[in-house]
């Protein structure tokens, strides 16, 4: 039962953060249909953000080395802001490699290269600003907690435990908001016919900001988080989520949000299962699963057959 | 100072290309036309460096570019090769295969005499043999699986290899815990030096009559380890040993820490930088870590050493005043480049040479000399392997604001 709990405990967060990571994809995939390559980068960014707004200093290789915000936030307050200045950048990067193709009608799938040059261009500026060197956000930022936790006789780490809660809570507003809120059923809307709902007056054009900055919002949180649980591997470490995630989005199903949630715990859950002395194949598990299941439903868990269009 | 060019990432894919153009243009003349041009000294001595200054290696690299800064600011004060200075350019090689391919073939077609680098054994296998097929020497600072040297006659390192250092932090950490019973190992299954380095720590622990209670393979780029640990603290180490490198290892020590793990832990070459404190902060300390550099070595070289590096960190006002171990050995590996060529230009000077005579000269002349240098006097054997007789056992001591401490050396 211990080990039971553990194992749940152990992919229930690492699935979260996978979660998080592709509900920003399948926000920005549902409206466009496109999936948003530089989401990796507005991921990093969010944990340097957070790492700076808690009073952090750049390291000795970039343009900025030895710089330092005048003032240090709290972690809880750093974790927001954050997101917010994600969202800024995400909703920077519709206007400048999304909207202009979407104006000239190109073919959305040209935006999977804006996307990734924007990606690759920021990834770029961090390293040019702040240096390639690891950063790590201290582990007193969570003053007041016990570095780990005793649940059912399994051991977990409170900041593991605070991603599943953060995630939880967001991932339940997220719901709440797309059913429950007009705003929210107008990003279905967009989703489901963009033609169709701006002929209804709903406005496409700011659904579809709206779905960037949530999308930037999430991953500045997830960034900002993941940075606390396990430092911040330089301006590349956004790329391995970005895999990953890309990995939960179509396992759980394209642009479903329920389905990125739901894909995100059965990787998280995948790997927990990989028995301790073949966890270096944890990957190869979890994207054999992944395979397998696109064999079986092409569609992904919850992802609908769309109609073949002549 | 000297001269220095520093090329970032950002153009390594160009470089990638012209290394394949260039690879490929050799391989179909079946001769290296370049390297039979005259020696051209206009604007020094030149050598180049290929280190890891970006990607989850570039704590290494970082450390390695101040020892090489240090080196060439001492040898060109002192005169430089017969009077002309030398040229470093430093090369980002990512912390990859490809990437270290890329700068090293950069490298040897912009005419330099000898390369130091890459940064990790795992890059070495990649890149050596290049500069090997195409009779460039090649000092690595800080490749410590075994095998580099044996890549060839142009291979040759000034770092000790892990056979030789890794069994001591296990026989100190026993001295000081006879207790320990139970071992755990964990190592970076697709990292070279992290498989050749837990295969010593694991024969040294054999020695010892200790029979791993469990071996946890990881990856380079994995930094959530609660599962791994999860299983490995049900067993009940009282030691775990860790063939990791600094980014990884440094989030594993924390994890291991965080999840209640209170015994022994013996820490391979990978984590011997203070680059590591900011990663495992408060929970560094403690950490076991054989070394092949001590800053306390009572040496006129190391001395000297250790003096250059407070003033340069003093200047930067910013860093530890105390040298790490790589920065030690980059210092070591352009001392050794630099005064193997002085003793060429006595015997032959550069002037009237190729590029490629220059080149087999140096090799001949590096393996042939005797140094004083901070790691304490080291020579080579005939194919490279260095020679060195100083070696330490330290501990992490970590400051009460849980961001800086040192590697404290036991007697």
């Amino acid at each position: 039962m211990q080990d039971l709990t553990q194992l749940l405990l152990n992919g229930l967060s690492t699935g979260a953060v996978y979660a998080l990571f592709a509900l920003g994809y399948t926000l920005v995939f549902s409206v466009l249909g496109v999936i948003n390559f530089a989401h990796g980068a507005v991921f990093t960014l969010g944990a340097y953000f957070t790492y700076f707004l808690i009073g952090g200093a750049a390291g000795a290789n970039g343009l900025l080395a030895g710089l330092q915000l005048p003032f240090a936030l709290p972690f809880w307050l750093a974790l927001p802001l954050a997101g917010l200045g994600a969202a800024a950048v995400a909703l920077l990067i519709e206007r400048t490699a999304f909207a202009p193709l979407r104006q000239r009608n190109a073919d959305p799938l040209l935006a999977l290269i804006t996307s990734l040059g924007a990606g690759v261009v920021l990834v770029n500026l961090i390293q040019l600003l702040v240096g390639a060197e690891s950063y790590a956000i201290p582990t007193g930022a969570l003053a007041g907690l016990p570095a780990a936790v005793r649940i059912g006789g399994a051991q977990v780490r409170s900041v593991q435990l605070l991603l599943l809660l953060v995630a939880a809570v967001l991932l339940t507003l997220l719901t709440l908001w797309i059913d429950g809120t007009r705003s929210g059923k107008g990003l279905r809307a967009v989703s489901e016919d963009p033609t169709t709902a701006r002929l209804l007056g709903i406005p496409s054009d700011r659904m579809i900001q709206i779905a960037f900055g949530l999308s930037g919002f999430l991953a500045g949180i997830a960034g900002g988080l993941v940075g606390l649980s396990v430092s911040i591997a330089g301006p590349y470490f956004g790329i391995g989520y970005g895999l990953k995630g890309l990995g939960v989005l179509v396992l759980g199903g394209l642009g479903s949000v329920p389905g990125a949630v739901l894909g995100g715990l059965i990787i998280g859950l995948a790997e927990a299962c990989v028995p301790a002395d073949l966890s270096g194949y944890r990957d190869v598990v979890a994207y054999g699963f992944l395979f397998v299941v696109l064999l079986v439903r092409p569609q992904g868990l919850l992802g609908r057959v769309l109609p073949s269009k002549v | 100072m000297g001269w220095i060019t520093w090329n970032h990432g950002a153009r390594r894919w160009g470089g990638a290309l012209l290394a394949g153009l260039s690879v490929g243009l050799v391989g179909c003349s079946g001769s290296d036309p370049q390297a039979q041009r005259p020696l051209n000294l206009q604007q020094g001595v030149p050598v180049g460096a290929v280190l890891a200054l970006s990607g989850n290696a570039n704590v290494y690299g970082q450390d390695q570019r101040v020892g090489l800064q240090l080196a060439l600011a001492h040898l060109n004060q002192a005169g430089g090769i017969g009077g002309t200075p030398l040229r470093l350019a430093i090369e980002d090689s990512g912390s990859d295969d490809p990437g270290a391919n890329a700068a090293m073939t950069l490298q040897i077609n912009r005419g330099m005499l000898a390369v130091i680098g890459p940064t990790l054994s795992q890059q070495a296998f990649a890149a050596d043999p290049i500069a090997q097929r195409r009779g460039v020497p090649v000092v690595a600072p800080s490749n410590t699986a075994t095998g580099i040297p044996q890549i060839g006659h142009f291979i040759s390192r000034v770092s000790a290899q892990s056979s030789v250092i890794a069994p001591l932090s296990i026989a100190k950490a026993l001295q000081l815990q006879p207790s320990i019973r139970r071992a755990a190992v964990f190592y970076a299954q697709d990292d070279a030096y992290s498989t050749a380095e837990t295969t010593i720590f694991q024969k040294a622990l054999s020695a010892k009559g200790l029979k791993p209670v469990t071996v946890q393979r990881t990856q380079l780029a994995d930094n959530d380890f609660q599962s791994q640990i999860s299983a490995t603290l049900a067993l009940k180490p009282d030691l775990i040993v860790l063939s990791l490198q600094a980014v990884d290892g440094g989030n594993l020590v924390r994890q291991l820490r965080e999840l209640g793990y209170r015994g022994t832990i013996v820490v391979g070459n990978g984590m011997n930088t203070p680059n590591i404190y900011p990663i495992c902060q408060k929970y560094c300390d403690g950490l076991l870590i054989a070394q092949a550099y001590s800053p306390e070595l009572n040496t006129p070289a190391n001395r000297a050493f250790v003096s250059a590096f407070a003033a340069n960190q003093a200047g930067n006002g910013r860093g530890p005043a105390i040298p790490p171990q790589l920065t030690a050995q980059a210092y070591t590996a352009l001392q050794v480049v630099g005064e193997a060529l002085q003793r060429l230009n006595a015997q032959r000077p550069l002037k009237g040479l190729t590029v490629a005579e220059a080149r087999r000269g140096l090799m001949d002349a590096i393996l042939a000399g005797s140094y004083q240098t901070p790691l304490g006097d080291i020579r080579f054997t005939p194919d490279g392997e260095v020679v060195q007789t100083n070696f330490f056992v330290a501990q992490v001591r970590m400051n009460p604001d849980g961001r800086s401490g040192r590697f404290a050396l036991l007697p």
